[in-house]
């Protein structure tokens, strides 16, 4: 982490930088999902809409937390600890996953596959 | 007590006190809003209803967006203000991200109300009509409920003779409306027959209250009185006598298990029943003579003979004309009953056009009309720009929800095209955050409408009480929204009282400033997710 002042002073202008990043992420998501000459994939909403959006946001939240949260150079004890958190949405995004492609509910089980 | 670590680091961890507690809190903040995101997924993917697609208004949410965006840098450069000691900017900084704060909770609860104020309701062939009801009247006064407020004209109402309360489930404010409403017509509730009850065993049954008494709570919790003493005794002796049932037959048994003799085992309700007495489980009042009474949708189960409260008390009497009436229509939604028109084989076309709504109302007839054209027109604007594809079928086609909602700025486009109004700048924009201009598109746009009862389905405001939509909309930007307002308390907390800190020991203030900038950047973060999940897929 920057500490030293001018350190900090060099810091400030990333974290404008990465101010302006995320305004314009913001109005490229916004753009894509409203003015129908830039949506992506079909027309309306669809997978590639999300598929986009999400790693937009994906995009502008990893920069927060690298940047503006000091993620970048902070110390191993705090990587295990929100690594930890994370690891368990994603088992939860997994059990999510399991409960909507449920094998009972898959057809081939019924046909006998 | 000297407090270690506030300032420098543990050799183990490389973290002071405070840094290692956020990330914690951090870390266990992750797991729930994961969860919600989780259920998110979950229930829009098992939705058995047309999930709402951007059906939140964008314009707040991205302003919104950028305040949180920009309290974020602001709230870094806090930090590196006071790194560099230097408290004038520090303020400054800080000042900017508590008004952001501000900004963004004022723009919440221009949202929240909105959504509070707006009407839903699903008929019974699964066609949404959306808008405003109208209010009560009475001559020209409007009726006000017991807090002064207008009454929405969406109450039931029941030519009333007769109420049958449940003694032990009678909601007392609910008693109290009842004889309020009866005064009000100039009636009277009484009680229908003497209510007789043996009160003590072996004595002869006494009144408890004579026919004719007028109800009152107080009348009603004498009764209940009795009966409440009344099943307790009887419990004990039922429990009494089958405990000696018990004995008996286990004397007559000897080494037969209790599951072998259970079926010889009965109460001899002969010998029981001198020992009982009367409970008074309900208790019938007439209304002389019958008058109309208004109940709330949400209060009562309507029915044509005997309806029924929530508190389980019986109305018997003729349900009268009863309608929800919307002073304003700003949309039509087929969608839900092209899903189930589908299921069933029909022709969507088919089917919107034999709903009860197309049938009875000209003016929703008069917009799909014009809708299908409008879709017909944007059908063949896709075919130029976008042409066929492999499969020789159009590349792009019209959304369902293109195709089957008739949304407000819809009706307000068809409305503007007919001539009948043009909205300023102004109108347009404030159309944004509050939704449908009503005073300046008037009527013609947005005409009243009234919906038999029995052609109501479910009704509610956009509340999480429509669907599982608005219910994690609610929950999940209510949450965020309690975390703005925290964070924001925090980092005024050190704006307003952090001077005399600043000046003992300010690395420390750093140190605590760095960490309520953590926990913003981590609601700022949380934002990110939310605003293109709820307000852009």
């Amino acid at each position: 982490m920057a500490d030293t002042p001018e350190a900090i002073k060099k810091s400030v202008r990333t974290y404008l930088f990465v101010g302006g990043i995320l305004f314009l992420g913001t109005i490229i998501t916004v753009l894509v999902a409203t003015v129908p000459a830039l949506d992506v994939g079909g027309h309306g909403f669809d997978a590639w809409d999300c598929v986009l959006g999400l790693t937009i946001a994906t995009i502008k939240a990893s920069l927060v937390a690298f940047i503006f949260m000091h993620l970048n150079h902070e110390k191993k004890a705090v990587y295990w600890l929100f690594g930890s958190g994370l690891c368990m949405v994603c088992s939860l995004g997994f059990l999510t996953a399991l409960a909507i492609f449920d094998p009972i509910k898959d057809i081939f089980f019924y046909s006998g596959r | 007590m000297e407090i270690p670590y506030v300032v420098t680091p543990r050799k183990d961890t490389g973290l002071f006190n405070s840094k290692i507690a956020i990330w914690l809190f951090l870390a266990s903040e992750v797991m729930l809003f994961g969860g919600f995101f989780s259920a998110y997924v979950f229930l829009r993917l098992g939705a058995d209803y047309p999930w709402p697609e951007r059906t939140l208004p964008v314009l707040p949410g991205l302003i919104n967006t950028f305040v949180l965006i920009g309290s974020s840098v602001t709230v870094v450069f806090a930090w590196a203000s006071l790194k560099l000691r230097n408290w004038r900017n520090f303020q400054i900084y800080m000042g900017i991200t508590v008004f952001c704060a501000v900004i963004f909770m004022v723009f919440k609860g221009i949202e929240y109300n909105v959504k509070f104020q707006h009407q839903a309701l699903r008929l019974k062939d699964y066609t949404v009509i959306e808008g405003h009801l109208g209010y009560e009247k009475e001559g020209e006064e409007y009726v006000l409920d017991h807090n002064d407020k207008k009454i929405e004209e969406n109450l039931i109402f029941i030519e009333t003779s007769k109420l049958t309360f449940n003694t032990v489930r009678f909601h007392k404010p609910w008693v109290d409306e009842l004889l309020t409403q009866a005064e009000h017509h100039k009636s009277k509730i009484v009680l229908a027959a003497d209510v007789t009850a043996i009160t003590e065993e072996g004595k002869p049954s006494t009144v408890i209250a004579k026919a004719g008494e007028q109800l009152s709570n107080m009348l009603l919790e004498k009764i209940q009185k009795e009966h409440l003493a009344a099943r307790s005794h009887n419990g004990g002796e039922r429990t009494e006598a089958l405990r000696g049932e018990w004995v008996k037959a286990k004397a007559e048994n000897p080494g037969k298990k209790g599951w072998q003799i259970a079926s010889t085992v009965n109460i001899d309700v002969a010998a029981l029943t001198p020992k009982l007495l009367t409970e008074i489980s309900s208790v019938a009042f007439n209304v002389e003579p019958p008058v109309r009474f208004d109940f709330y949708p949400r209060d009562v189960k309507e029915a044509d003979g005997q309806s029924r409260l929530r508190d389980d008390t019986v109305i018997d009497g003729k349900l009268l004309e009863s309608p929800m009436v919307f002073h304003h229509v700003d949309a039509i939604d087929f969608q839900h009953l092209v899903m189930k028109a589908k299921v069933k084989g029909i022709d969507p076309i088919v089917a919107i056009e034999s709903s009860w709504l197309i049938k009875n109302s000209p003016f929703a007839k008069e917009a799909w009309e014009w809708h299908k054209g409008e879709v017909a027109k944007l059908e063949k604007e896709l075919l130029d720009g976008y042409g066929l594809g492999k499969d020789n079928k159009p590349k792009r086609v019209p959304t369902h929800k293109e195709m089957y909602r008739i949304g407000w700025k819809d009706l307000g486009k068809k409305a503007e095209s007919e001539g009948n109004v043009k909205l300023s700048f102004m109108d347009t924009t404030k159309e944004e955050f509050f939704g449908p201009n009503y005073d300046a598109r008037g009527d013609e746009t947005f005409p009243g409408f009234s919906v038999p009862r029995e052609q109501v389905g479910f009704a509610a405001k956009f509340t999480p009480a429509w669907n599982t939509y608005y219910a994690l909309y609610f929950t999940m930007t209510g949450l965020h929204g309690l975390h703005v307002v925290g964070g924001a308390l925090v980092l005024a907390y050190y704006l307003f009282f952090g001077r005399k800190m600043y000046l003992e020991n300010p690395e420390w203030l750093a140190n605590r400033v760095e960490i309520g900038g953590l926990f913003w950047h981590f609601v700022d973060l949380v934002w990110i997710f939310v605003f293109p999940i709820f307000y852009l897929m």
